[in-house]
Parts: structure tokens; sequence; C-alpha cells
């Protein structure tokens, strides 16, 4: 449900609205919103309010890139001194970016010096005598080439270019390396390297580069050098890592402090502007749960004093557009809230569907997925995710949706009489308590398409309530939810599942309803009414999705007989049911969200809430702050 | 009516929503994909998008075993 607000407006003498505003930012729970327009103008914040305010927000753009570069320290504690030194923060925040920059920086030149060496290791190895016989060799030059791989003609062209080249004056090398390069080391006589690079240079061959750092000459030289080098690599890169772990010791805790008071200091700056101000008084408004309203005129008057007053606007003064929305759900229902956070926030007054999803969405899941089998792995995946994923978090959720959407399709396995497809009936002897579901597709149609009717008639009385104060509105939806009603039955009757006696007033009923809805709702309204009933049909991917997943089961069991061996039916059969339980998770879940959001929500669903964000101390995403 | 007519009615039935089903995805996948590429924050619209066609085929299907079940069951 979506919990009642209150509006309250706090005035006090302007000289103390800056001590206000930080008694109400410890109170934590009051959703700022500008003061209504009148005598009151927006206290604007100064010239030197204003650069405080971009100070520091640099500042805080540094703090926050430092605190996501240093790994959590359980080291130090911040320094506890009194007043806090924004200079200093900014000069450490702005150190420590430096520093881990210049470590960044290091360790990427590292790595990718490790990974040129180990190129060229490859190299040295194919050629490690022939490299070291090259210095020896008088009057020659040696060129490094590396051919790329798959380019099988390559070498016998490049070894008859040389040869019309040089008239057979020179020798050529070659090895095929890990890397699939094949590595050519071609040595002429210096008198000929002029026409040899020429031809290089032709045929775009790539000779291997000596690296700068080591000395940009012979390749024969420079490669034991590179050799030597990787041995310091390791020390190198510990030593940048340790640096890093101190830098975390010793400065993240003060960071994080400096963090926090940053943030709650642009929160006070901010705020100001939120406030309002005459000659001589201030004037805060803003929301908080109704509940906590008496509390935190209490304990506002407690910290601030007589002079400063708070009062409750009625609620003819306000809009519901203009409210901040908080849902309050039971316990069981409130993992299912992530499905609205997927959404725009429904409207204040407006109906929270999250119990109405607690329900239908496991069960469309499970009756889609409908196998025990299936439903006992997600289970046991939906355990780990909750056993792995901390409170409180989107993963937990997430594991909780899953758990309830096993439950429901080990519920909907045993109706239908599944295991792992078919073989629940063939080694458990289980029988289906409703249908099998690969033989009743018929039956599985209309169960579809009658939950699908329930739904939609749910969300149009939904629709209804929630317009309550649009009369006409309110009356066009209950209107359509009672002719979708009468269709039914009237449909029913046709096919004489109920007594012939209802067709004739439902007819009567449909046809006195008909001009009434077009007058609530206008000419649309025949379309509307089509469309729900197109809604209802829609449900019937429950049951194509369904028999698709009993089918895939089915031949996968199948399988096992039809490889010829068992032990290679069995491995298919086991990687069939693998890709169907995927398939079980994915689809499943688009099509339950799919027809929660088109189909359902569309009746009734107002979106355009503002989510509830008291003014107060700030907190990290987990809810901690730095002390 | 011949068995052949009945499948290839069938057959019909679920062939052109899964085409056009696939076409419809095709396109909005490709534009929800570019959009998401700036504004990751419309997920939520892209599942729905890609979903909103899949009713023509579902309805295929539908309109596939209608055929099948009136000229004599599905075996």
């Amino acid at each position: 449900m979506i919990i009642a607000m209150a509006k309250v407006r706090v005035m006090g003498p302007r000289d103390r609205l800056a001590a206000v505003l930080s008694a109400i930012q410890d109170l934590g729970v009051l959703h700022l919103a500008s003061p209504a327009a009148g005598d009151v103008r927006p206290a604007a914040r100064d010239t030197r309010q204003e650069r405080e305010r971009r100070q520091i927000r640099r500042i805080l753009d540094d703090l926050d890139w430092d605190l996501a570069q240093l790994a959590p320290a359980g080291g130090n504690r911040a320094s506890a001194e009194g007043a806090p030194a924004c200079v200093r923060w900014a000069r450490t925040a702005r150190r420590v970016r430096r520093t881990l920059e210049r470590i960044r920086a290091e360790t990427a030149a590292i790595e990718e010096e490790k990974a040129l060496i180990l190129k060229y290791r490859a190299f040295f190895d194919a050629f490690r005598s022939l490299l070291e016989a090259e210095q020896r060799w008088p009057r020659t030059t040696a060129y490094h080439v590396l051919l790329r791989p798959g380019d099988h003609d390559a070498l016998p062209r490049l070894r008859q270019a040389l040869a019309t080249l040089l008239a057979g004056a020179f020798e050529l090398y070659d090895r095929p390396l890990p890397s699939g390069e094949t590595a050519v080391l071609v040595v002429v006589p210096a008198d000929g390297s002029a026409s040899l690079e020429r031809l290089f240079q032709e045929a775009r061959v790539e000779e291997i580069p000596v690296p700068a750092a080591y000395g940009g000459g012979s390749l024969a030289k420079a490669i034991p050098e590179m050799i030597a080098r990787l041995g310091d690599i390791p020390r190198e890169v510990d030593a940048l890592r340790r640096e890093r772990e101190g830098l975390a010791r010793t400065e993240r805790p003060e960071l994080e402090r400096a963090r926090a008071f940053l943030n709650d200091r642009l929160a006070q700056l901010d705020a100001l502007s939120l406030s309002g101000v005459t000659t001589h008084a201030f004037v805060v408004e803003g929301w908080l749960p109704a509940d906590s309203e008496s509390g935190f005129a209490r304990r506002l008057r407690a910290a601030c004093g007589a002079d400063v007053v708070v009062s409750v606007e009625g609620r003819e003064e306000w809009s519901s557009a203009e409210a901040p929305v908080v849902l309050s759900n039971p316990r069981l229902f409130r993992p299912f809230e992530l499905v609205l956070k997927m959404m725009p926030l429904p409207v204040y007054g407006s109906l929270d569907p999250t119990p109405f999803v607690a329900i239908f969405f496991p069960a469309f899941f499970g009756l889609m997925v409908g196998d025990v089998g299936y439903g006992l792995v997600l289970g046991a995946v939906a355990l780990v995710l909750r056993w792995r994923s901390r409170p409180d978090t989107t993963w937990r959720s997430v594991s909780e949706i899953a758990g309830a959407c096993a439950l429901f399709a080990v519920l909907a396995g045993v109706l239908f009489g599944e295991v792992f497809g078919d073989l629940g009936a063939r080694w458990l002897g289980l029988h289906p308590i409703l249908f099998r579901r690969e033989d009743a597709i018929l039956p599985f149609l209309i169960l579809s398409v009658s939950i699908g009717a329930v739904h939609i008639v749910l969300g149009l009385v939904m629709g209804a309530v929630s317009s309550r104060h649009d009369p006409r509105k309110a009356l066009g939806r209950g209107l359509t939810a009672a002719m979708l009603v009468g269709i039914i039955v009237a449909l029913l009757a046709v096919v004489e599942v109920l007594p012939h006696a209802f067709l004739t007033p439902a007819v009567i009923a449909l046809l006195v309803a008909f001009p009434v809805l077009i007058l609530a709702e206008g000419v649309t309204a025949p379309i509307e009414l089509l469309s729900a009933l197109g809604n209802i049909l829609s449900y019937a991917r429950i049951m194509a999705l369904g028999v698709a997943s009993v089918m895939l089961a089915v031949v996968a069991n199948q399988m096992v007989g039809a490889m010829g061996s068992v032990a290679v039916g069995v491995i298919f059969a086991l990687l069939f049911h693998v890709v169907n339980f995927a398939l079980a998770l994915f689809s499943p879940t688009i099509q339950s969200l799919r027809l929660h959001y088109v189909e359902f929500f569309g009746k009734f669903y107002s979106s355009g809430g503002v989510r509830y964000a008291p003014f107060g101390r700030w907190t990290d995403g987990a809810g901690r702050r730095a002390t | 009516m011949s068995i052949i007519w009945i499948v290839l009615g069938a057959a019909v039935a679920i062939a052109v929503p899964a085409v056009a089903t696939a076409w419809a995805q095709s396109r909005i996948g490709s534009a929800i994909a570019a959009s998401m590429a700036e504004k990751p924050e419309l997920a939520t619209t892209a599942i729905l998008m890609i979903a909103i066609p899949e009713t023509m085929v579902i309805l295929g299907f539908v309109v596939a075993l209608v055929i099948l079940l009136k000229a004599g069951g599905t075996g």
C-alpha cells in the first residue's frame, strides 16, 4: 500500500533558518518541497554559499573517485577533530587522486611491457641460437619479421621474392609460434639491406621493432635484457599493490568522513533553495509519513525552541500529484516491490498493486514452468542467491521472488504430474491432479484464458477504485468490468457450462450497459472493451509457454533411448534439460512481467509518483555512514 | 476436408504471425538497443517493447490449435 503522507510547514525567525535546517536534517524524515508562492520568496544562496557549493562538488568528485579506487580497509579510524577542515580534505583528496592515477598508469605500463616481452620471448625461444650467432656474422644485416596466422602462402612468396631480389644471397629461418604467427629471421649481406627494406615496405611485411626502452639497437642484444626484466616485473607490481593498500589503510577512513560531511553540507545548501523567506521569517515545507508528524513536531520544538512553529496543512491544500510516495507492504509481499521499481512509481492516492503482483506473478511463472524438478532446482538457486546476498538489496529481493516462483512451479508440477517432463509419470508413477499439459492443450488454454479474465476484471475493478475521485472514469472502468463478466457469462451459457437460463439476463444486461458505457467513456469505449477482450486472450501465452516447456522436457527424456548409446543419450538429455531450465527462467519471467505491465497495470496504474527522499544525513548505498 | 489442407492451414496460421513477430522484434530490438545505449534506464520499456509483438505469434498458435482441434483433434 501507499502510506498516507502529511504536509507540514515549519516557520520561525529568519536568522534561525540554518539551525532549523540542520535540526530537520538530523531528524531525517522531511521530504522538502518549495513553499507556495505569495509573500514568501525563495531563500537564495549568497555568493559565498554558491562558491562553497561549487568547491564541495569539486572535492566530492575527487573523493568519490578516490574511494571507488581504494578497497575498504579496516585500518585507522578517522581523526575525530571537531571543526572539519575542507581545505585539508580538498588537498588530501587531490593528492590521493594523483597518487592513485600514477599507480594506475604505472601498473598499466608494466602490464603492457610484460605483454610485449612475452611476445618477444616466443621469438627469442624460436631463434635463440641464431640470434646469438647473428652478432658474430660479419658484414650482414638481420631482419626479424612476424607473418600473420592463416596466410600459408606468405612464406613461399617471401622466399621467392628474396631469391629474385638478392640472387640467392640470403639466409631465411622460420618457426611457427604458439600464437599461430610465423617468426622469420632473414640475414642478408649489408649491401642488400636497402633493397630488402624496400621489398618489405612494398609487401607490407611488418618488421619487429626494438622498444626504445631497450636501446633501440639490435634485437639480439635487446631480447636477453627484456627476458631478464621479466623477473623484476612481479616485484614492481607487488610494490604498487602494497602502495595502494597502504593508501587505503591510512587515507580511506578520513576520506569517508570527509565525504559524509561534505555531502551533508551540500544537502544543506541545496535545502536553502527549497526554503522560503520573508523580511523577518522563514518557511520550510515538506512531506512526511502521517504517523510520524506528531513526533517530528515534538522533536523539532525540543531541538529549536518554542519560536519555531510546526503546522500541518489540510488535505484540501495540496494535490496528490505533489506528494511523494512511500510503499509499505507486509514482509511477504515486500520483495515484489522490485517489480514496481522497474516502472515509474504510482502516483500518490492511487493503488499499490504489490500484493496482487506477489500472488499473480509467481502463479503465472509456476503455471508456465509447471514442473516439480525444475521448481526444486530453481528453489536451490534461490537459496544460494539468498545466502550470497545482503539484506535489503536487489539481489535479496530477486532471491525471494525466485523462491516464491519455485514454490508455485513445484505446486503446478504436482497439479500437472510433471517431474522433469514425463519422468514423474514414468519413474515415480505420478498422476496429474488437474491434467497432463502435453495432452490437454485445450483445457490448459481454457485455464489460462480464465485466469486472464479474472486478472483483467480485477485490474478494471482496481481502476474503478483508484478513479473514485473522477466518477465518470470510475463508472466507465466499473461498467467495462461488468460487461466483461456479462460476456463471459453469456459465452459460458452458450457452450452450456452455465445453465442456459443465464444467457438472456446476461445479454439484456450487456445491451443496457453498452450505451451507459459510451455515455461515461465516450465513443472510444467499445474499442477499450475490445482491447480488454484482446488482453484476456493474451493470457494464452501461459498455455503456449507451458506446453513448449513440457514438450522440450519430454524430448530431452526421449534422447536417452534415441542416441544408440545410453551414456551419450543421458548427456544429451541433461544438456537439453539445462537449456530448457535456462529458457524456463527467462521466458516465463519476461512474459509474466509483460502480462502485469501491459495487460494488468494498463487497467488502473497511474504512474508519475515522486519518490520519497527525506532531507537527512548522508549514508552510502548500504546505509552506512563514516563517523 | 483433406488432412493436407488442415495441416497447411494450421501451419500458415502460426508461420505468418511468427515471421511478422520476428520482423517486428528485429526492428524494435535494434531501436531499443540504440536507445538503451544512451538511456540504460529504458530496460523495463525494452522488455515490454520486445514482448509486445509476441502476442501475434501466440494468437497464431491458438488459431492453429483451433484449426487442428476443429478438424478432429490433435491426436
